[in-house]
């Protein structure tokens, strides 16, 4: 199976674009969040509110930095082995995706550098200003990447020109359903991630009583909030999507005729893939379905008392009756639900249309860049090897930083005593 | 107006892409590959690798933009480059990747190991990086990649230009209030890195003209770039090259990226009228954004921070 370049980039891909949108996910969910804070933080001038923004900007920046990384490789890597594709499909799949690298993502990267180095070079309000555009951006980049992605699905607003797609309806482009709901569910599943990661290390430091600034009970409100409104939204416009499934795009015929493509579609069912996109379906649906009782059983516990029974029988219960510790305890791992969600979510989005990589248009076996089995096994080996520690590392980097709490983080203030020089003693004759 | 056609200001976007990436980008990479020769205490690192921090943000996004519109306005173009520079490609990806990945975690562990492990990477991976675009920008002039001696000094000089340009920048930006030490290292450097880019630029020259190198498309421009080059090389080499060596390492630096945008036999197809007109209409919105924080980020890092900041 790994002497095939083909199989070897199809995996490589999927890899990357995986554990690209793990990081992708929580920068879109925390965003907003650190925004809404800075913003309450500058109104007010409220100081503990702009610790917050310090801790939770700190974890931001850890998970952005793999975001870029693995960002960086999957754009390379989509020019590299996918040749194919650009060949037949650059001047209206990779369009969007220039856009994205320009108005996007440089801009977004450029602010991001200002946010870090400004925090005391520059006023309050633009400091706020930058986050404000690195949040713009950040939806921007996302809203761009599932254009691209939603042509791929169902391709629209083309005519082909010697076998060359060449864009003839930038609006019904950007209009495409497969972009537009698509966007609107994976924003509003990237904020049920944030969501649970604000709970989950929340939920650690109230366990342990250590929270001076009230930074995790204002968390666990948000998140509370949250959880209750998106996961309809999610829903929404995930279930919305199904109406385009099976649906020939509207260019269909222009390159195959009909024959055609159902030749090609029987010839390239693949058991594997099959399998694959049902284990997606079943992942996403499950995860969503206990997601989907978190946010009423969190408001309730905080603003009805109903987990507190010792408010109402305060002598009839054992001391080890605590049901407001217990649900804090499984909020920890509650991150792995939306994680799990998406994952799921993306993989039988993606096997959904295999055999083809433009639906009804181009094959994958067609799209991929003739490679040496060699060369193929090389790239595969390195960059999933590098990425595998890289990812490894950051997960690592995050949990010791949210364990470590406000104080700890890598933005965190840091007090004039712990520089060596003032430490030294002065002697004095 | 029909002068002036989308292909033509998409073509000249995408160069000044490219030239921008290797004049903002070598500044960093450059002193990533001379971080062991100019910082040797563990302070004067971390200083060293607070310079680079803020720029590698701001700079690394031209080569992003880049890729982006070679692939979404030049498919043609793109499908050339991948399929002569595949290997040395996903070489230079694999430096980034590595190069990166040390600027990023390198604050995030307070071991003396882990920051070695780190700057092992940041050196590592800014070598691979010049070594990668040396390989890219000869194989593009010279009409792709064999071991030819154009090849390997075009590289050679591609290579000491970036260590150049690392040293032009270190010199500026490593003067402190206090220490000055790899400042005067950086800025001691200038002198010999340009007399090697200029000794290498000269042989690669003979390579081309004596020993049947390639054929440029336009024998003029090439020849006034060059020309341009060994000046810029020249003056560097003297007395005077620290102080000149912010200007005339960047013009440097500068040089390859032109000779491949304007002399290279490269294969150009027209930009379609509406792809051209979509992309330009999004993108014309942006460009005071994308300027305003390009200059207000290399303006307000001009000393590299006193106290540790995120990457250092």
């Amino acid at each position: 199976m790994f002497e095939d370049p083909l199989v070897l980039a199809r995996l490589q891909f999927a890899l990357t674009a995986a554990t690209h949108y793990m990081f992708v996910a929580l920068t879109l969910g925390l965003a907003p969040y650190i925004l809404g804070t800075q913003l309450l933080a500058v109104l007010r001038g409220d100081r503990s509110r702009m610790l917050s923004v310090r801790f939770w900007g700190g974890l931001y920046l850890v998970n952005y930095g793999m975001g870029v990384l693995s960002g960086l490789v999957m754009e390379l890597q989509l020019a590299l082995n996918w040749s194919g594709l650009h060949e037949m499909f650059g001047y209206t799949f990779a369009a969007p995706l220039a856009i994205e690298t320009m108005t996007a993502f440089f801009v977004e990267s450029t602010f991001l550098g200002l946010w870090i180095f400004g925090w005391d070079r520059m006023g309050r309000w633009a400091h706020l200003f930058c986050f404000v555009v690195v949040t713009v951006t950040a939806y921007s980049s996302a809203w761009w990447v599932l254009v691209s992605n939603g042509f791929l699905r169902h391709p629209v607003g083309f005519e082909m020109v010697d076998g060359v797609a060449h864009m003839t309806d930038p609006v019904a482009l950007m209009a495409n359903p497969a972009a537009v709901l698509a966007f609107l569910h994976v924003t509003s599943g990237a904020m049920l991630v944030g969501a649970l990661v604000v709970a989950a290390v929340g939920a650690y430091h109230l366990l342990r009583g250590n929270d001076p600034h009230g930074i995790f009970r204002r968390g666990m409100r948000y998140s509370a909030l949250v959880m209750t409104v998106m996961p309809f939204v999610v829903v929404s416009f995930g279930g919305a999507q199904f109406q385009i499934f099976g649906q020939d795009p509207p260019t269909s015929g222009l390159t195959y005729s009909a024959e055609e493509i159902q030749a090609i579609e029987d010839a390239g069912r693949s058991a594997f893939v099959t399998a694959a996109n049902a284990a997606g379906d079943i992942v996403m649906m499950s995860a969503w379905g206990v997601m989907f009782f978190l946010g009423p059983i969190m408001l309730v516990a905080q603003y009805g008392g109903l987990l507190n029974p010792r408010r109402w029988f305060p002598n009839l219960l054992p001391s080890w009756f605590r049901p407001g510790r217990w649900g804090l305890a499984v909020l920890l791992f509650s991150p792995f639900l939306p994680y799990l969600a998406s994952i799921g979510g993306w993989v039988y989005r993606e096997t959904n249309r295999q055999p083809w990589v433009v639906v009804h248009h181009l094959t994958t076996a067609d799209a991929v860049t003739p490679m040496a089995p060699g060369a193929a096994l090389v790239s595969f080996t390195l960059f999933t090897a590098a990425f595998a520690v890289l990812a490894a590392v950051t997960y690592w980097l995050l949990v010791r930083f949210a364990r470590r709490g406000p104080e700890g983080g890598p933005l965190a203030e840091r007090r004039e005593e712990e520089s060596p020089e003032t430490a030294a003693p002065v002697h004095t004759f | 107006m029909e002068l002036l056609s989308t292909t033509l200001l998409s073509a000249a976007l995408l160069a000044l892409f490219v030239v921008g990436y290797l004049v903002l980008a070598g500044s960093d990479i450059g002193l990533g590959m001379l971080l062991p020769h100019v910082a040797r205490t563990p302070g004067e690192r971390r200083r060293v690798v607070s310079a680079i921090a803020p720029y590698f943000l701001a700079s690394e996004v031209w080569l992003v933009a880049a890729v982006g519109v070679l692939a979404g306005l030049f498919p043609v173009l793109e499908h050339h480059v991948v399929g002569g520079l595949w290997p040395v490609l996903v070489a230079l990806a694999a430096g980034w990747l590595v190069r990166d990945a040390g600027l990023w975690f390198r604050a995030r562990v307070d071991r003396r190991r882990w920051r070695s492990a780190c700057d092992t990477a940041i050196v590592a991976g800014s070598w691979t990086l010049a070594v990668s675009w040396g390989l890219v920008l000869t194989g593009l002039v010279g009409g792709g990649l064999s071991p030819d001696p154009f090849t390997v000094l075009g590289t050679a000089s591609v290579v000491s230009l970036f260590a150049l340009r690392g040293a032009a920048f270190g010199a500026e930006r490593l003067v402190g209030p206090t220490e000055a030490e790899s400042a005067d290292a950086a800025a001691r450097a200038t002198r010999p890195l340009a007399r090697l880019a200029l000794g290498a630029t000269v042989a690669t020259l003979f390579a081309a003209v004596v020993l049947g190198g390639p054929v440029p498309a336009d024998a003029v421009i090439a020849a006034v770039l060059v020309a341009v080059l060994l000046a810029a090389l020249a003056a560097t080499s003297g007395l005077t090259g620290p102080m000149l060596s912010r200007h005339t390492s960047a013009l440097a630096i500068a040089v390859p990226g032109l000779l491949v945008a304007l002399s290279a036999q490269l294969p150009t197809a027209e930009v379609p009228g509406v792809t051209g007109a979509f992309v330009w209409a999004m993108l014309a919105p942006a460009v005071p954004v994308m300027l305003l924080g390009q200059v207000w980020l290399y303006r307000m890092t001009r000393r590299p921070a006193a106290t540790p900041t995120f990457f250092a």
